[in-house]
């Protein structure tokens, strides 16, 4: 009994820590590298503790770039994406999930299999869509496309399958009305998916690349990978700046995810309540 | 009453639906469609279409037929194979054992959830900077433990012809575990503790309770999860673009998305492009349509 | 069961899609012949082309040029802004709107926007894409601007400006050009005892010396000139070879003379690996290689020179690159160019003229180190030949006299692709020159439609 009880968190702690620095090492150079001086990059063998700490990359991109204006592009155009693919796909996942109809199954595989189309594929024609309504050049642009989103869609549906109908039903008898039972049950029961999915879609519009470089031409709304991007084709032997801007683009969304980890423990606890 | 409510009932189908099913017609239909009657043109993707001076010029399954007649097309499915079959397992495995040990309730379980995560966080630009140096011949830490360990005097990864694909694997595993991780979780958390205290009192040993428990119920999520790699790999792009800037030595990391990328961007050549990623498509479509079949044997529907 | 919903789906997808296409065809007709009609669309900024065509005929009446470039970016942007100050200016009633985009995503947003009729009034384009778009008929004819303005072409660099013409027309001016250029490590050479390059040098003397400078240690190498297409192209030129026959019908890449070069540089790595492979480079750039002081030679551009003249400690200098039979050396320019549909044309007009032609954005670049003006003003081009290092500069003018050209094609950069591949085969040693050449040719011939 004892051993079990001491062999259980040792094998936990051997087996994540592996894990851990996997994921680490790399991580841990480009906060290394991004401390260097421009002098100290190409030194052999590698460095992993700068010799000498220096701060000039970090000054570079806030110098010759317009980097803090990237940054609030990058955070409002997340934050309302976000909120835009979170509200229509719950809608959607609710009705999947919870709202017999005749042809649900069919509409909700044509749903998913626009999934299996390679985006650029769809790129240059979405583009023309957008020019047809003169959302070009336009944050509006670059969020509309972002509302239809299969993959959050599956995510809640499976989730709110598994919410009781039980729940459902009561409120149903109670009088509450759909989208009452919409908003009361089903939204804070699905929160931990919600967290979960929130996080992944603001790190995929945080990240996203392409779409914002044929959509936005003015520098004035340039997102952060653009400026990374920029940043590399300029810059791209001077790693230590490339570092500098890439753990600065890091930073925001390492904090929200940590500040996520609240709903994702209410989701374990509610695992034990069910 | 009963009138009143299916009216209801629709209404509330019609209106929550209403913003997913504009976005799917307008921003993926529309343009899927678009993107077909393109790949049957000859369109260089430069001038603006128009009909009447024929511009672009309509020629049938011209491309369809060039694509599937040449080696190219061949050789590139082979390597996107190639990938799927290195990454497949290896990120389903990594994945679940990460999803396993974030399912405990140890003091630091947050800190590693975070640290797990942030190969997810990162860009493909710096990853794949990072991963050419530790991949690298001489100085790449990879090649340092692999001689530490067992021995071996490892390879130049991203300049070996044989290597190069195993490079990006790896690169990618460390990217994506983080993320699947966290949806398998999901998957875990979802699992009755009750069956687990049974599985317990009857004395079942962890490698039982994970084969017997864990696995069968989890694999909703993991034919999920698999469904969408495959998609994924399929769509493999960014770290072959960044990692292997002219697609490897000697084309072998040059993969379907990237072709498409080159086709219809680098080369003008946009119906050519176009009619390659339908092919992609109905590939892909194929895989999971067999994927749907085949779950019936081993995916367990919990009711 | 999951086969026929899939099947029916689709099906719905089919017809869903039919009839919104057709709808949005349709109406999409009646907007475009609004457009065309000279209603700005509401994406321009408002002052950006609320003129409708003919004011821009009339100078008093203000406009606004786009101006989309790749090569102002990061350091040189503000020279581009001096540039654009000193013209606005001049011409007070023209504003010049920069958008500047980084080189490696610069020509997929322009396909967009060019296939979309939203390219900027005027742009930058290398000398391989100028082609494809010039043969493509998206840009504007700009002689009848030469002759309106009596514009004094002598100002500019002859063959710079011919490059910009395709099929007779001339389609653009050149911003920028530069040439590539042998850079040695001049302690290197004294260490080995190697007698310094001179512009007399041939292919004999280059491998010599870099040989002697690969003797000098395991980590210092002699050379490096990368096995690619745009090395190659222009290699092939000295050994009197050539991709192309002369009237550009057939590919000629497996000829003798091409194997002969392309063995050279294989034996170059593999052989007396005076050249480091690619293991041995092991991801440091070749320039880093170079500051580092651990090689001898380099063939690379005049770019260079800005970040040598920082960053290297030891002396350098420079040489004409050397030849075989003959002497031949890169060409490489950035063209302006005018959308043919650009409302403001003429105003764009003036804004290419000013960045290509006159003095002040000459100077402004001289000054700047940023490559070299096409211009043939004697002074500027003075100011230009008095900063060192290197001491040679001189070189970089020599070196105009044996200038060739890519063999430019309508799938040039799908030409550039394939052949690429079948020369790092060769340079990896997986196939020898001639099997590599071989296979290059018979794909080439099969993929690229010339003429």
């Amino acid at each position: 009994m004892i051993r079990s009880r001491l062999i259980k968190p040792l094998l936990f702690y051997v087996f994540a820590s592996i894990l851990a620095i996997f994921a680490l090492i790399p991580f841990f150079w480009m906060v290394s590298t991004s401390l260097k001086s421009k002098g100290a990059l190409i030194s052999i063998p590698i460095e992993w503790i700068p010799e000498k700490v220096s701060f000039e990359g970090y000054e570079k991109i806030f110098t010759v770039f317009p980097f803090a204006q990237a940054i609030f592009n990058s955070l409002f155009i997340s934050v309302a994406s976000t909120m835009l693919v979170l509200a229509s796909a719950l809608m959607a996942a609710y009705v999947f999930a919870k709202i017999e109809f005749k042809g649900r199954e069919i509409v909700f595989t044509v749903f998913l299999a626009t999934m299996m189309v390679p985006g650029q594929v769809t790129m240059i024609p979405v583009f023309l869509v957008l020019k047809e309504f003169q959302l070009l050049n336009s944050f509006t642009g670059l969020l509309l496309p972002t509302v239809f989103n299969p993959f959050a869609i599956f995510m809640l549906r499976q989730f709110i399958k598994t919410i009781h109908n039980d729940f459902v039903d009561a409120a149903f008898i109670d009088g509450a009305s759909q989208p009452n039972i919409f908003l009361r049950i089903i939204v804070p029961l699905s929160m931990p998916i919600i967290a979960t999915l929130g996080i992944v879609t603001f790190m995929g519009s945080w990240n996203d690349y392409f779409w914002p470089l044929i959509v936005l031409s003015d520098r004035d709304l340039m997102t952060l990978p653009l400026a990374l991007s920029s940043l590399n084709g300029q810059y791209g032997s001077e790693y230590n700046t490339l570092m500098a801007g890439s753990l600065i683009s890091m930073l925001p969304i390492i904090i929200l995810y940590m500040f996520a980890q609240g709903f994702f423990k209410t989701g374990l606890q509610m695992g034990g309540i069910k | 009453m009963r009138n009143k409510r299916d009216r209801m009932k629709w209404l509330t189908i019609v209106l929550f639906l209403l913003p997913s099913t504009i976005g799917l017609l307008v921003f993926s239909i529309i343009p899927i469609f678009y993107s077909l009657i393109i790949s049957f043109t000859d369109w260089n993707g430069l001038n603006p279409w128009n009909l009447a001076a024929g511009t672009p010029d309509f020629i049938g399954f011209g491309n369809f037929k060039a694509i599937l007649e040449g080696e190219e097309f061949w050789r590139v499915l082979k390597n996107t194979m190639y990938y799927i079959v290195l990454y497949i397992p290896l990120i389903l495995a990594a994945s679940v054992l990460a999803a396993i040990l974030l399912n405990n309730a140890y003091r630091a379980i947050g800190l590693y959830r975070v640290i797990f995560f942030i190969p997810v966080l990162t860009s493909w630009v710096a990853a794949a900077l990072i991963w050419k140096w530790l991949l690298s011949d001489d100085y790449g830490p990879v090649n340092a433990i692999l001689s530490f360990v067992a021995g071996i005097d490892g390879p130049a990864w991203l300049q070996d012809r044989t290597w190069a694909m195993p490079g990006i694997v790896f690169a990618s595993i460390w990217k994506d575990m983080g993320f699947f991780a966290l949806i398998m979780l999901g998957g875990l958390q979802a699992i009755n503790p009750a069956y687990y205290e049974a599985a317990h009192i009857d004395g079942a040993n962890f490698w039982k309770r994970f084969t017997r428990i864990t696995i069968p119920l989890l694999s909703p999520m993991l034919f999920f999860v698999l469904i969408m790699c495959i998609i994924n790999s399929f769509q493999l792009f960014p770290q072959v673009m960044i990692m292997t800037q002219d697609a490897g030595p000697y084309g072998s990391t040059q993969v379907m998305v990237e072709r498409i990328y080159k086709f219809a961007f680098k080369y003008y050549k946009m119906g050519y492009a176009s009619s390659f990623s339908w092919i992609l498509f109905v590939i892909i479509f194929a895989f999971t349509a067999i994927q749907m079949k085949l779950q019936k044997k081993w995916v367990h529907y919990d009711s | 069961m999951v086969k026929l919903r899939f099947v029916k789906a689709l099906t719905i997808i089919v017809i869903i899609a039919m009839v919104s296409v057709i709808a949005a065809c349709s109406g999409g007709n009646d907007k475009n012949a609004a457009e065309s009609s000279g209603t700005p669309s509401a994406s321009d900024s408002p002052k950006a082309s609320e003129s409708p065509k003919e004011t821009s005929e009339a100078p008093e009446e203000n406009v606004t040029v786009k101006f989309g470039n790749f090569s102002g970016a990061g350091d040189t942007a503000k020279y581009l802004t001096q540039m654009q100050e000193a013209f606005e200016k001049e011409h007070p009633n023209i504003k010049i709107e920069i958008e500047t985009i980084a080189y490696g995503d610069y020509f997929t947003q322009m396909q967009t926007r060019v296939a979309a009729g939203q390219a900027p009034d005027a742009y930058e384009l290398n000398y391989e894409n100028f082609v494809s778009y010039a043969k493509k008929g998206v840009l504007l004819d700009i002689n009848p601007f030469f002759e309106a303005t009596q514009f004094d072409k002598s100002t500019l660099n002859q063959q710079a400006l011919n490059a910009f013409s395709a099929d007779g027309t001339q389609y653009g001016m050149p911003g920028s050009f530069s040439n590539v250029l042998l850079i040695y490590n001049k302690e290197l050479f004294a260490e080995a005892n190697a007698e310094l390059p001179t512009n007399d040098w041939t292919w004999k003397e280059f491998d010599d010396a870099a040989a002697k400078i690969r003797a000098l240690d395991k980590n210092t190498f002699g050379v490096f000139q990368p096995i690619q297409f745009h090395e190659f192209y222009k290699l092939v030129q000295q050994n009197d070879g050539s991709l192309l026959n002369a009237d550009k019908t057939a590919f000629t890449v497996n000829s003798p003379e091409n194997v002969e070069t392309l063995q050279r540089l294989v034996d170059r790595v593999l052989k007396s690996n005076v050249m480091p492979t690619q293991a041995q480079l092991s991801g440091v750039g070749d320039w880093d290689l170079f500051k580092a002081g651990r090689l001898g030679m380099i063939v690379t551009g005049v770019w260079a020179f800005s970040d040598f003249m920082q960053n290297v400690k030891f002396e350098w200098d420079v040489a004409v690159e050397p030849g075989n039979k003959k002497k031949a050396t890169h060409f490489f320019s950035n063209g302006l160019v005018i959308n043919k549909d650009s409302k403001v044309a003429e105003a764009a007009f003036e804004w290419i003229k000013f960045l290509s032609s006159s003095k002040e954005a000459a100077k402004i670049r001289v000054d700047a180190g940023w490559e070299l003006p096409a211009v043939t003003y004697p002074d500027v081009l003075e100011a230009y030949l008095k900063t060192t290092p290197p001491a040679n500069r001189q070189a970089v003018f020599d070196s105009l006299e044996f200038l060739v050209t890519p063999p430019v094609i309508e799938q040039f950069t799908e030409m550039a692709d394939i052949l690429g591949i079948h020369l790092t085969a060769a340079s990896e040693g997986a196939k020898s020159a001639q099997e590599a050449l071989d296979d290059a040719q018979k794909e080439l011939t099969d993929k690229i439609k010339l003429q």
